[in-house]
């Protein structure tokens, strides 16, 4: 059977929350494996969402950025603990966030803000193989998926867009629309088409990257 | 014998060189071949390194964080700026960035291209799946050497394609290593070959592009060819498939002459060695030849000297080696066999080869030496007679019959016969070997000649000859033996007062008509015999007379009649000694007609009549004396 690798499968399943929507959605790739770290935020079609908690932060622990994928709401400033007890460089070339922090131990004082939605890809200018990905969001619901499945939880009744994005996609997923209704809980199973894994250069854990 | 073993050596020589030239030549072929295949080997992975580095060079400078951010400001001019600063870093030619969507961004070989799509989307594709690609390419009818690498912050944001033309400077940098003409060629379709670079000159390229095809169809593991006069051995290596239509290759190439050089060399130092070999062979066997077949050649003459009787040769040992000690007993040998001709020739009246041969073995003393020996000398009493009936020739046959019948009866008994004297033999018994019955073995042999000679008689008589007579005179006594003579004519004989009176008694037996005379001493010195007293006389110049006696017979052999006769005629004889004289008047008469006493009858008693005429004094002993002959 060919994989629809940009549509979605849609089914209902019976609800139990009283005011609020429950959104929950299993992710598998082509071969029916469960898909983790699937960035997935969902955007009010009636106008700007609130802000909610801002903080995160992406530490560097034995050479590896954890967790390798972190959403975030536009204007979360985040803190880059070094856990090492080298130094790292870590860099950003994206667009909505270029930086660097320079050869640095602990904690930077000042953390980074994001301040604009987009995919921030995060590099050690010391550790080729060290990788991270940032989602900026302009959302307060988001999440990203665990053992394949992601919850967002206590979302109010009305139209969304359904964004759903993943470091190891093979093409952007356009986002599609749909209604929560109060004390709805909407279940929806997703088949996700994934390259195997970034090219990155050898001398690399591969479990950060490509976990299998 | 020399020129033969010198040809023989030069053929196996001759053998040796081809066999070896062509070991040589075949050891040339394949080495140069195999030298074609290692540099061929050798040429691939300096090509495959050279790629390597390329790529790692490029990496690196991809890496560059700086560079990194340039690219990521996205300003143009700024990258282009970037991007010829890199290229000149590593020397390329050419640097460019592509866009994720496949399109340059900037290119510092033709600005204008910025925007327009890379076209070798299938190298971008390549570098996404494994991480960075080198390939080679056309690009503006130039063949250059592609290295396309993502730009990684940390996931690829672009791809830099670095580009480094191969040219003959590119050929000769490999022609260095690979030890080899190196040429680049393009197969375009089927057929068509473009000549890319090469370290040939320029009047051998377009030979080497005419032949491609063929060396590209058949050259892949090695081949000869020929390049106008030339012999090249070539490799055809495949580089690169850049598509259906478009193939790279390389062509090593080595002068067939050059690489055989050291191996004309090889071939020069054999040839060389051949010759030093050849030569001192030649001058040895040469040598050798002269130490063997000249001596040789010297030692051959001078034996056929010596067998035609030239003594006189002499041989010199030039060498101290075995030919020398030939020569030297050669020398030898001459010496000794000029003194035993020279023996031979004092020895020649010496019969007697068993004599001859102990004087040449050095077992008789040459020299005088005083020997008791018995002499005998023979005489055919009436030969001359004989002879007057016959032809010269035939008298001298006659003799020779008489001396042969009798020199064979002397060396029979052990005697030598001296000398011939006329019709007579002069034989020597004891001298020059000694034997203790020398005496009897004399007596013995006058026995024989007597009874040889009487032997004679029949068939003398058939011819209508007389019978023989034989005189023989025998005495034993001590004489001086020894060469005498002068140096040239040595004569081994015996002298002295017993060898006269032997040729006296000889003489004697024609007075007494007896064959046989003897000496008192040779009657005392043999035993069997039984004798008959002849006479008593005195030699000139002797004091003491010789009783002489003629030996009858031996004992047994004479008959008892003949003994009665003789102890008469001994009776007689005594009367007559003891002055008796009508005693042994009476006994000789009664004996005068017996036979074999008629003369010495006759003797007595004219005796007997001239001392009746002169009667004999005081010191009357009987004796008869001789006078000279």
């Amino acid at each position: 059977m060919k994989s629809p690798s940009l549509g979605l499968l849609l089914h209902l399943a019976a609800a139990q929350a009283a005011t609020a929507a429950t959104l929950e959605i299993s992710f598998k790739d082509a071969r029916e494996a469960p898909v983790d770290d699937v960035a997935v935020w969902v955007m009010p079609k009636s106008g700007p969402a609130p802000i909610g908690k801002r903080e995160a932060a992406i530490a560097q622990k034995d050479k590896t950025f954890v967790p390798l994928v972190t959403v975030i709401q536009t204007g979360t400033p985040v803190q880059f603990p070094n856990m090492d007890p080298i130094r790292h460089h870590v860099y950003s070339f994206s667009p909505p966030k270029p930086f660097e922090i320079k050869l640095y131990a602990g904690t930077p004082v000042a953390p980074i803000v994001f301040d604009k939605p987009g995919e921030v890809v995060l590099g050690c200018n010391i550790h080729d193989h060290m990788l991270a990905f940032v989602y900026v969001v302009d959302t307060p619901w988001f999440a990203k998926s665990k053992n394949g499945v992601v919850r967002i939880e206590n979302l109010p009744a009305g139209d969304y867009l359904l964004h759903l994005a993943h470091y190891r996609q093979t093409a952007p997923i356009p986002p599609t629309p749909f209604s929560a209704r109060a004390d709805e809980n909407v279940a929806r199973a997703v088949a996700l088409s994934l390259k195997p894994a970034p090219a990155i250069p050898p001398g690399t854990p591969p479990s950060t990257v490509n976990p299998k | 014998m020399v020129l033969f073993f010198v040809l023989l050596l030069m053929a196996v020589q001759l053998v040796t060189f081809l066999a070896i030239r062509y070991a040589i030549e075949q050891t040339a072929q394949n080495s140069l071949r195999d030298e074609m295949r290692v540099g061929a080997r050798v040429f691939r992975r300096l090509l495959d390194q050279n790629s390597q580095q390329l790529v790692e060079a490029t990496s690196v400078l991809t890496y560059d964080f700086g560079f990194r951010e340039a690219i990521a400001t996205r300003d143009r001019d700024t990258i282009a700026s970037a991007l010829r600063n890199h290229a000149a870093r590593i020397k390329a030619s050419g640097m460019s960035v592509i866009g994720l969507d496949g399109n340059y961004v900037t290119d510092t070989n033709d600005e204008s291209n910025a925007g327009k799509p890379y076209p070798f989307p299938d190298l971008i594709e390549r570098a996404a799946q494994v991480g960075r690609t080198s390939a080679i390419r056309m690009m503006g009818g130039k063949p250059y050497q592609l290295v396309v690498v993502p730009v990684l912050a940390p996931l690829p944001i672009a791809w830099v394609s670095m580009t480094f033309v191969i040219d003959d400077n590119t050929a000769r940098d490999l022609q260095r290593l690979a030890s080899s003409d190196v040429t680049f060629v393009a197969l375009e379709g089927e057929q068509r070959i473009r000549l890319l670079a090469t370290t040939l000159p320029p009047s051998r390229r377009d030979m080497v592009v005419a032949q491609a095809p063929y060396i590209l169809n058949h050259g892949l593991d090695g081949m000869t060819t020929h390049m106008g006069t030339d012999e090249y051995e070539v490799l055809a290596t495949a580089i690169e498939e850049a598509g259906a239509h478009l193939r790279f290759y390389a062509i090593l190439q080595r002068d067939v002459a050059e690489g055989h050089a050291p191996y004309l060399a090889l071939q020069a130092v054999l040839m060389f060695l051949a010759a030093i070999a050849l030569a001192v062979t030649l001058v040895g066997a040469i040598r050798i030849a002269r130490r063997i077949t000249r001596p040789v050649g010297e030692l051959a003459d001078a034996a056929a000297q010596i067998a035609a009787g030239n003594y006189d040769v002499r041989v010199i040992p030039r060498t101290d080696d075995e030919l020398g000690e030939l020569a030297r007993s050669f020398g030898g040998m001459v010496q000794k066999l000029t003194e035993r001709d020279s023996i031979r020739d004092a020895l020649g009246k010496i019969a007697s080869t068993e004599v001859v041969e102990k004087l040449l073995q050095g077992q008789i003393e040459l020299g005088g030496e005083e020997r008791d020996v018995t002499v005998m000398f023979t005489d055919v009493r009436n030969f001359t007679a004989l002879a007057e009936e016959l032809t010269p020739q035939q008298s001298l046959q006659l003799l020779n019959e008489f001396l042969t019948a009798i020199s064979e009866v002397v060396e029979e008994h052990g005697g030598v016969v001296d000398k011939y004297l006329g019709d007579g033999v002069m034989a020597i018994f004891g001298a020059p070997v000694t034997r203790p019955d020398d005496p009897q073995r004399a007596l013995d042999c006058a026995l024989e000649i007597r009874r040889r000679v009487e032997g004679l008689g029949p068939s003398l008589a058939s011819r209508g000859l007389p019978n023989p007579e034989i005189g023989l005179g025998m005495n034993t006594a001590l004489v001086i033996a020894g060469n005498m003579g002068s140096p040239s004519r040595l004569n081994y004989t015996v002298l002295g007062d017993g060898v006269n009176l032997a040729a006296r008694l000889e003489g004697l037996t024609k007075r007494y008509h007896v064959p046989i005379v003897a000496g008192n001493r040779t009657r005392e010195s043999v035993t069997g015999v039984v004798w008959r007293e002849l006479d008593k006389v005195r030699v000139k110049g002797k004091t003491v007379p010789e009783r002489i006696w003629e030996p009858m017979g031996r004992e047994g052999q004479v008959t008892a009649p003949e003994l009665a006769m003789l102890a008469r005629w001994h009776e007689a004889l005594e009367d007559f000694r003891a002055r008796r004289f009508s005693h042994a008047r009476a006994a000789f008469e009664v004996l005068a007609d017996e036979r074999g006493y008629l003369r010495l009858v006759a003797i007595y008693m004219g005796y007997l009549r001239e001392l009746a005429a002169n009667p004999p004094g005081e010191d009357w002993d009987a004796a008869f004396t001789l006078y000279d002959k």
